[in-house]
């Protein structure tokens, strides 16, 4: 697996380069802007590219549109924005209509260094990672809406991981249960919430945000 | 009431009235002139239709008397009543020529090239009577020196035998200083039009349909003449009679024209009256302007009232405005007890009536002293708004810039210790004790970074500034913890301090509504109305909401208010509250 790096700060930039390394992960170019970053893609297209938010020159939505120009232009290169800020509405604008190969996490998730290779890992594959804060800010606001309110405990848990963007045996490794019951659950959760079975994960994660969205 | 305001205008204003008695004998004259024409053309038997050539003869005489009299009074400061009064005795000379009598004759001769001299600079110096520009005064002169060439020429024998100023009999030099002089005078008419023409495009809009109507007329009448002395020089003798017929019947109407001007200045003596009649109600400085531009018939009129504190003219909203004037506008100072009150800046085309300017000065005279109080206060609050404004940015400035500190510092180490943290903890999985204790240590970095987030975001919504209001009131909204409903309409970015103040005032009310309100639901809209945001925040709650001073409302109305814009509370208790936001954004 090949990956990319955009990061202006150079204690995270190499932080990251070696956490990715030591996970067995190939680092084939890093950048401190965007511009270098979009130019590494276009030259040789890596699984996935690594973008923090925040770039020179003006510190603000510079990496927000580099991550949109690549998920537009590279449609095999994977992008995972690292956010400082929480921020549904930036998340929902990197997936657009897609989820697949898209990850929004906080930074700070860097620092749960299986939890973070894995998110990455799934976004080269083409599956998504959306961060788990953003998934319970959304939950959390429709629990009293009726057939969320519906959902047992359990399917809440399911529902939450489903939204980060953890395929069926993710779920069932990190809840430590079978994946026939991930299955049931997966199953009975979809026809609470009225919500057609689709296939893969990705299609899976932007149905529920959007279903959360409201 | 103190003391009596006596504006001072600066125009300059020589006026000598004509008395009673020459106006008496002047009209005795036209009168006398009329039947003297009448009778020649009826005894003088060589005449071709002796009663259209007397008609012809009185159109072109008496008008000008007549108008120039009626000028002369009414506008006693402009010259051109009398010059107009000596162009239509000129003309009635030049007619003397019917008589034969050879003395008459004579002068009749004499005088020949006067009329289409005399018009020239009637044409050329109107409206003030005066040459105001150095190229009507050289054509106007070479024009008058053209006309006394015929005395040199009746010296050399022009129209002998009956000529009794005949010295030498040279008739073929006569008849060429007479070629000169009707090719002199055609081309000095031909450039009059030249510069009447100038004149008009150089007046910009036309304050007044007469005016421009008075101009075109002047210029064809000069083109009529010149071409009638062409014809005279060429010997077009067949077309002559109809040039002649056509030239003075247009000569006549000109007087006519410039009456009509006349009678509409005077209609604008009597919108002084009315002036004074809509100053009575105390206006304000918008009002006043447009009554004293209604007053003068000219729309462009502008009053720029002198600031003595600001050191500058302001306009009638407070803002400091500059007295160039383009081509076509003029200036004409308002000044009280000697120093500035206000400067009127009005189409130069006024400046021909300074009666008319003077007299509406004075009329509103108090109320151009009262508006400027009131223009001033304005400036003052302007520039207090600038400074409010001023200051927020200075805030808002120093917040980003802190912002950006933490992220930049603080923030980023937090994750590289955090990074590190999480690398150590896969090497110590074999110890749980030593991984229980790095676990407990990159939970307290976590803690710390959420802690440092919150404050971050405290200190400057940077989501706001980086990526617009659309996208932080979507994660705002989503954060609330009743359902709200959020409808933005918003395409374009705007300016930072609008986004800030609307995100602001979101935030605001969101938290009033968790803490207060005992709402279950909520609805934030975001319009753009022309170069306004309109931002409403509505809840079902218990109401009883204030802009007080003391709550985080009043600071949020400050906030707005700094920008241009205004907040509206409306909170029954029971009726659940309402905010609506006006915020400029041009």
């Amino acid at each position: 697996m090949r990956v990319m790096i955009a990061e202006d700060s150079v204690l995270l930039r190499e932080g990251l380069e070696r956490l990715l390394t030591e996970a067995g992960i190939e680092v084939t170019g890093t950048s401190d802007t965007a511009d270098k970053l979009l130019t590494l893609v276009a030259n040789d297209e890596p699984d996935a590219a690594i973008v923090d938010i925040r770039l020179p020159p003006t510190h603000t939505d510079e990496g927000m549109k580099a991550a949109l120009a690549i998920r537009a232009d590279h449609h095999d290169v994977g992008v995972v924005v690292l956010s400082q800020y929480v921020e549904v509405g930036l998340a929902m604008q990197l997936l657009g209509d897609s989820a697949a190969g898209a990850g929004y996490l906080l930074k700070d998730r860097i620092s749960n260094v299986s939890d973070f290779i894995d998110a990455v890992r799934r976004v080269a594959d083409g599956g998504s990672a959306i961060d788990p804060t953003i998934v319970s800010a959304l939950i959390s606001k429709q629990t009293n809406r009726d057939p969320l309110a519906r959902l047992t405990p359990r399917e809440g848990e399911v529902l939450a991981l489903m939204a980060e963007g953890r395929s069926n045996q993710g779920i069932a490794e990190r809840l430590v249960i079978t994946l026939r019951a991930v299955e049931k659950y997966v199953s009975s959760i979809f026809s609470k919430l009225d919500l057609a079975t689709t296939g893969s994960d990705s299609k899976r994660v932007l149905a529920v945000l959007l279903y959360l969205r409201g | 009431m103190g003391s009596r305001v006596r504006p001072e205008v600066g125009v300059e204003s020589t006026v000598t009235v004509p008395s009673r008695w020459t106006v008496v004998i002047l009209v005795f004259g036209a009168f006398l002139s009329a039947t003297v024409l009448i009778w020649l053309a009826s005894t003088n038997e060589s005449l071709n239709r002796p009663g259209l050539q007397a008609g012809l003869a009185c159109w072109i005489t008496v008008p000008y008397i007549v108008a120039g009299l009626i000028a002369w009074r009414r506008r006693p400061e402009s010259r051109l009543g009398a010059l107009m009064v000596t162009a239509g005795f000129a003309t009635f000379i030049n007619f003397l020529i019917w008589s034969d009598n050879d003395l008459l004759f004579t002068l009749g001769v004499a005088g020949q090239f006067l009329p289409p001299v005399l018009f020239l600079h009637v044409f050329l110096s109107f409206p003030s009577g005066r040459l105001e520009s150095r190229p009507d005064r050289v054509v106007v002169a070479a024009a008058y020196v053209a006309a006394g060439l015929t005395v040199l020429a009746l010296a050399l024998g022009e129209e002998a035998p009956r000529n009794v100023l005949a010295v030498v009999d040279a008739s073929r030099l006569a008849e060429a200083i007479q070629g000169l002089q009707l090719l002199m005078v055609s081309v000095l008419s031909l450039t009059g039009v030249a510069l009447l023409i100038r004149r008009r495009l150089r007046s910009g809009r036309p304050m007044r349909a007469s005016l421009g109507l008075l101009v075109d007329s002047f210029s064809l009448i000069l083109v009529m003449i010149a071409l009638l002395l062409l014809a005279g020089l060429l010997g077009w003798t067949t077309v002559q009679g109809p040039i002649r017929l056509a030239t003075f019947a247009a000569v006549g109407v000109a007087p006519i024209v410039f009456l009509i001007g006349l009678l509409q200045a005077q209609l604008g003596r009597g919108s002084v009256a009315k002036l004074m009649v809509d100053l009575g109600v105390n206006p304000g400085p918008v009002e006043l302007q447009d009554a004293v531009a209604r007053a003068l018939r000219d729309p462009s009129v502008r009053l720029a009232y002198w600031l003595p504190e600001f050191g500058s003219y302001a306009d009638v909203d407070g803002r400091e405005i500059s007295l160039e004037l383009e081509q076509g506008r003029s200036a004409t100072p308002i000044m009280r007890d000697g120093l500035p009150v206000a400067t009127l800046l009005h189409n130069s085309a006024l400046s021909a009536e300074p009666l008319l300017l003077s007299s509406v000065v004075a009329a509103a005279g108090m109320a151009i002293h009262n508006a400027r109080l009131q223009v001033e206060l304005r400036a003052r609050l302007e520039e207090l708004r600038g400074s409010r404004a001023r200051i927020l940015h200075a805030e808002q400035r120093e917040r980003r810039r802190l912002e950006r500190d933490l992220h930049d510092g603080a923030q980023h180490r937090l994750v590289g210790v955090s990074l590190e943290l999480g690398e150590l903890r896969d090497r110590v999985s074999e110890d749980p004790e030593l991984a229980a204790r790095v676990d407990e240590a990159r939970q307290e970095v976590a803690a710390s970074l959420a802690e440092l987030r919150d404050l971050a975001h405290g200190i400057h919504p940077a989501t706001v500034s980086d990526h617009g209001l659309g996208v932080a009131l979507e994660s705002l909204t989503t954060r609330a913890t009743v359902p709200v409903h959020l409808h933005a309409e918003l395409h374009d970015r705007l300016p930072e301090p609008v986004e800030l103040a609307a995100f602001y005032l979101v935030s605001e009310a969101l938290a009033n509504i968790t803490k207060h309100a005992r709402a279950s639901s909520g609805t934030v809209e975001l319009t753009r109305e022309e170069e306004r945001l309109v931002v409403e925040v509505m809840d079902d709650g218990v109401g009883g909401a204030t802009t007080e001073r003391g709550t985080g409302l009043r600071g949020l109305a400050d906030r707005i208010e700094a920008l241009g814009g205004r907040l509206q509370v409306w909170s029954p208790p029971g009726k659940g509250t309402r905010l609506r936001a006006e915020i400029p954004c041009a």
